[in-house]
C-alpha cells in the first residue's frame, strides 16, 4: 500500500484508539452533541414532511373556492348561485362539493367528509390512492378513507360500515379506496364521498352544497375572474389557490423559522463548550503530545491526529442524532414539535407524519452541525500541535 | 589505534532559547565537539549547564543557533523543522529520563509509536517489534498496558522503543536518574550490548556508575553552557 495512505490509516488508527481511551472524557460532549443534532434533525424532517404534505395538497387545490356567507359565518350554496356564473367567461369547469365534519361519538374522533360531484380521474389523484379507486358516477355509498379513520372506525378487512344522520338514522357506506399516508397531514381524517351521499349524511337541501371549486383556463386572469365572481353572487368569499399556498407558507416558515433559530442558538452554545473543552487541554494531553513529537511525528501529524480524533466523534454523534431524530418521526410522530408545528390542528384525530428525508437535508444538517464542531476543534488541535518535542525532556 | 569516523561533529556551536527576546537565554557556548561511531559518551555537569539542550542538538530536536553541527554526516544548521523530524525519525533513538511511556497503550503499541508516522503496515511493526520484545525479556507483556508492568520493564520498553528504527545514534537524557543500582546497572549492560551492535550512545548523568563505567569512552563536561574538558575524539 502507498506509505502516506498508511501513514494517514496509523494516525486514524492511533486517533480512534486514544479516543476510546479517553472515553470518559469525551462521553458528555458526545452526548449533548448527539442530542443538538437530534433536535435539529427531528426539526428539520418534520418541517420537511409538512411542507411536503402541504406542497401535495396544494396541487389538487382547485384555482378557486367559492363560498357564500351570511352574516359572517358560512351557510350553504345552492344552485341558483351556480347558475350565476354562467355569465363570467373564462371558467373552464365548476364542481360543487360539500365539505364537512363529521363528529364519531363513539371514538370521540372528528372526520372531515367531502363529497364531490365528479370522480376523479386524473393521475395525480390516483396516484394519493394507496389502493382501490374514487367513488364512480352514480356509485351510491362509495367512500374512500384516510387511514385515521379506518383505525378508528376498526374496519379491518370488512368493507361495510354505517354512519348516523343528524335525526339518528343510518346511512350505509362501503370502502372503495384507502388514502395513501404520504399526504396524512390533510387525508388522515378524511372519507371522501358523492356528493349525492354527502348531503344525504349531513341532511342538506337536494341543491344545496358548501363550496364551489372553478378551474380557470388562462392562470393570469384568476385574480379577474376571482373578482368578477365575486360580483355575481353576493356576500361570497372568493379564495383563489395562490392565497391558500401563501397562508400555508407563512405557517410554516414562520414556525420553522423560529424553531430553526432556537436550535442554531443552542448549537451555537455547543460549538462554545467544544472549544472550550479543546482549550483545556491538560498536563497529560500535552505529555503525549510532546513525546509523539519527540518520536518523530510533525506538527500535521498532530493536528491530523487531533482533526481525526474529532471527525470521529462528530460523525458518530451525527450518526446517532440522525437516527434518533428518525425514530422520533416515525415512531412517536415527532412528539417534541408536534405542538410547534400543528397548533393549528389540535381537534383532529392523530395521524401519522410520515418522514420524508432527502439527501440534501442531511448535507445540511451536516453543515450546519459537524462543520461548526470540526471547526471549533481546529484551534484546540493547533494548540495541541505546537507543543514542543523538547519540552518532554 | 586509527581515528574513527565522527558520528556527530559539533563545531563553534551556540545554541539561544527565546533569541531576541527579554527572556533570552544563552545555553550552549562555542560547543566544539566530536563522538565516533561505536562511542558510549557521557555529558556530566551542574544543573542548567546545559545537558539537556546539548543532547537535543545532537539529536536533531532543532538546529544550532549558530555554527556547524553535522549528525550521521547530514549539516543541522538552517534545517527547517519538518526536515529535522524526519531526520531524527531515522537518526536517532531516545531514551527519557521517566522513559515516557504512554501508561495507557499496551507494551508492544508503546514500541511500535515511531513507526507510525512513517507510514508503516500494522503487520511489518509487529515483524520488527517481536524480536526485540524477545530480546530484552518483555515479549509476554506485550499486551499489557504500560501502567500494569514493574519499572525494570518499563525500561525495557523504552529501550526497545529506541530501538525499533534501527537508528546508528542512540541519546539517553538522565536514563539513570530515578533508578536504585541494580535497575542502573541492568541498563547499563543494555546500552553496552547497543554499543557492540555498532550503535553511538550519548548520554547524560551526574551518577558515578555511568560515568565510571569502564565500558563509557569519554565523560564531557559541562559548565554554564561551555565544555570543560573532553571534547575531543580519544585515539
Ligand atoms: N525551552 C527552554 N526555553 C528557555 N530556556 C530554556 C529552555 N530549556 C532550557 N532552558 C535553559 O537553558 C539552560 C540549560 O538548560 P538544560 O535543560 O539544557 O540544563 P541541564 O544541564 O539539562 O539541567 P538539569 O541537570 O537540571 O536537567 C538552563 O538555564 C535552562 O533554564
Ligand atoms: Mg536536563
Amino acid at each position: 500500500m502507498n506509505k502516506s495512505i498508511q501513514q494517514q490509516l496509523n494516525i486514524l488508527d492511533y486517533g480512534l484508539h486514544s479516543l476510546w481511551q479517553k472515553k470518559g472524557r469525551n462521553f458528555c460532549v458526545f452526548l449533548i452533541f448527539s442530542g443538538v443534532i437530534f433536535l435539529l434533525a427531528s426539526f428539520q424532517f418534520m418541517s420537511a414532511s409538512l411542507t411536503r404534505t402541504a406542497e401535495l395538497l396544494l396541487v389538487t387545490v382547485p384555482d378557486i373556492t367559492v363560498q357564500q356567507l351570511s352574516a359572517g359565518r358560512q351557510v350553504p350554496l345552492s344552485a341558483k348561485s351556480l347558475g350565476k356564473l354562467d355569465t363570467v367567461f373564462g371558467i373552464s369547469s365548476i364542481r360543487p362539493r360539500i365539505w364537512g365534519y363529521y363528529f364519531d361519538e363513539s371514538n370521540g374522533a372528528n372526520y372531515t367528509v367531502i363529497g364531490s360531484s365528479a370522480p376523479a380521474t386524473d393521475d395525480l389523484l390516483d396516484s394519493l390512492l394507496i389502493a382501490g379507486s374514487y367513488p364512480q358516477a352514480g356509485e351510491q355509498g362509495a367512500v374512500v378513507l384516510g387511514s385515521a379513520v379506518l383505525d378508528n372506525l376498526g374496519l379491518g378487512d370488512r368493507k361495510s360500515f354505517s354512519l348516523f344522520r343528524p335525526d339518528l338514522t343510518q346511512v350505509a357506506l362501503h370502502r372503495v379506496g384507502v388514502f395513501q399516508q404520504s399526504i396524512n397531514l390533510l387525508t388522515a381524517d378524511l372519507m371522501l364521498m358523492s356528493l349525492e351521499d354527502a348531503r344525504d349524511l349531513f341532511a342538506m337541501g337536494h341543491d344545496e352544497f358548501t363550496d364551489l371549486l372553478v378551474q380557470v383556463a388562462n392562470p393570469t386572469e384568476i385574480p379577474t375572474i376571482a373578482s368578477k365572481i365575486a360580483d355575481a353572487i353576493p356576500g361570497s368569499r372568493v379564495v383563489t389557490a395562490e392565497q391558500i399556498r401563501k397562508t400555508y407558507e407563512a405557517v410554516f416558515s414562520f414556525r420553522s423559522g423560529f424553531g430553526a433559530a432556537c436550535l442554531l442558538a443552542s448549537l451555537a452554545a455547543f460549538v462554545i463548550l467544544a472549544f472550550d473543552k479543546g482549550l483545556g487541554f491538560s498536563r497529560e494531553d500535552q505529555q503525549e503530545v510532546g513525546i509523539l513529537k519527540m518520536l518523530g511525528w510533525q506538527t500535521g501529524d498532530i493536528m491530523r491526529l487531533r482533526f481525526y480524533e474529532s471527525l470521529a466523534t462528530a460523525a458518530c454523534a451525527f450518526g446517532l442524532g440522525i437516527s434518533l431524530a428518525w425514530a422520533h418521526i416515525l415512531f412517536f410522530d415527532g412528539g417534541l414539535f408536534r405542538s410547534v408545528f400543528l397548533g393549528w390542528s389540535v381537534l383532529r384525530p392523530t395521524f401519522d407524519i410520515v418522514p420524508y428525508i432527502q439527501g440534501r437535508d442531511i448535507l445540511l444538517l451536516f453543515a450546519f452541525s459537524a462543520l461548526p464542531y470540526l471547526a471549533a476543534t481546529i484551534i484546540p488541535a493547533w494548540r495541541a500541535s505546537i507543543v514542543r518535542a523538547d519540552s518532554v525532556v | 589505534m586509527t581515528i574513527k569516523i565522527p558520528q556527530i561533529e559539533l563545531s563553534e556551536v551556540h545554541k539561544f532559547y527565546n533569541q531576541g527576546q527579554d527572556n533570552e537565554v544563552h545555553a550552549l557556548k562555542e560547543i566544539n565537539l566530536q563522538v565516533a561511531e561505536g562511542e558510549i559518551v557521557c555529558l556530566r555537569g551542574p544543573s542548567g549547564s546545559g545537558k539537556t539542550t546539548l543532547l537535543c542538538l545532537m539529536g536533531c530536536v532543532f538546529g544550532p543557533s549558530s555554527g556547524r553541527a553535522a549528525v550521521g554526516g547530514q549539516q543541522l544548521q538552517r534545517m527547517p523543522d519538518e526536515y529535522l523530524t524526519r531526520y531524527r525519525r531515522e537518526t536517532i533513538g531516545f531514551i527519557f529520563q521517566h522513559f515516557n511511556i504512554l501508561p495507557e497503550l499496551s507494551v508492544e503499541q508503546n514500541i511500535v509509536l515511531p513507526l507510525l508516522p512513517l507510514g508503516i503496515s500494522p503487520k511489518e511493526r509487529q515483524q520488527r517489534a517481536e524480536p526485540l520484545m524477545e530480546r530484552f525479556g518483555i515479549e509476554h507483556r506485550k499486551l499489557f498496558k504500560a501502567s500494569q508492568i514493574s519499572g525494570g520493564e518499563l525500561q525495557r520498553v523504552a529501550i526497545a522503543r529506541a530501538l525499533i528504527n534501527n537508528p546508528p545514534i542512540i541519546l539517553a537524557d538522565e536514563p539513570t536518574a530515578h533508578l536504585d543500582s541494580s535497575r542502573s546497572n541492568e541498563l547499563m549492560d543494555h546500552l553496552v550490548t547497543l554499543r557492540r551492535d555498532g550503535k553511538t550512545i550519548v548520554l547524560t548523568s551526574h551518577d558515578p556508575l555511568v560515568t565510571e563505567h569502564p565500558e563509557v569512552t569519554r565523560v564531557i563536561d559541562i559548565q554554564d553552557g561551555r565544555i570543560s574538558c573532553g571534547g575531543s575524539i580519544c585515539s
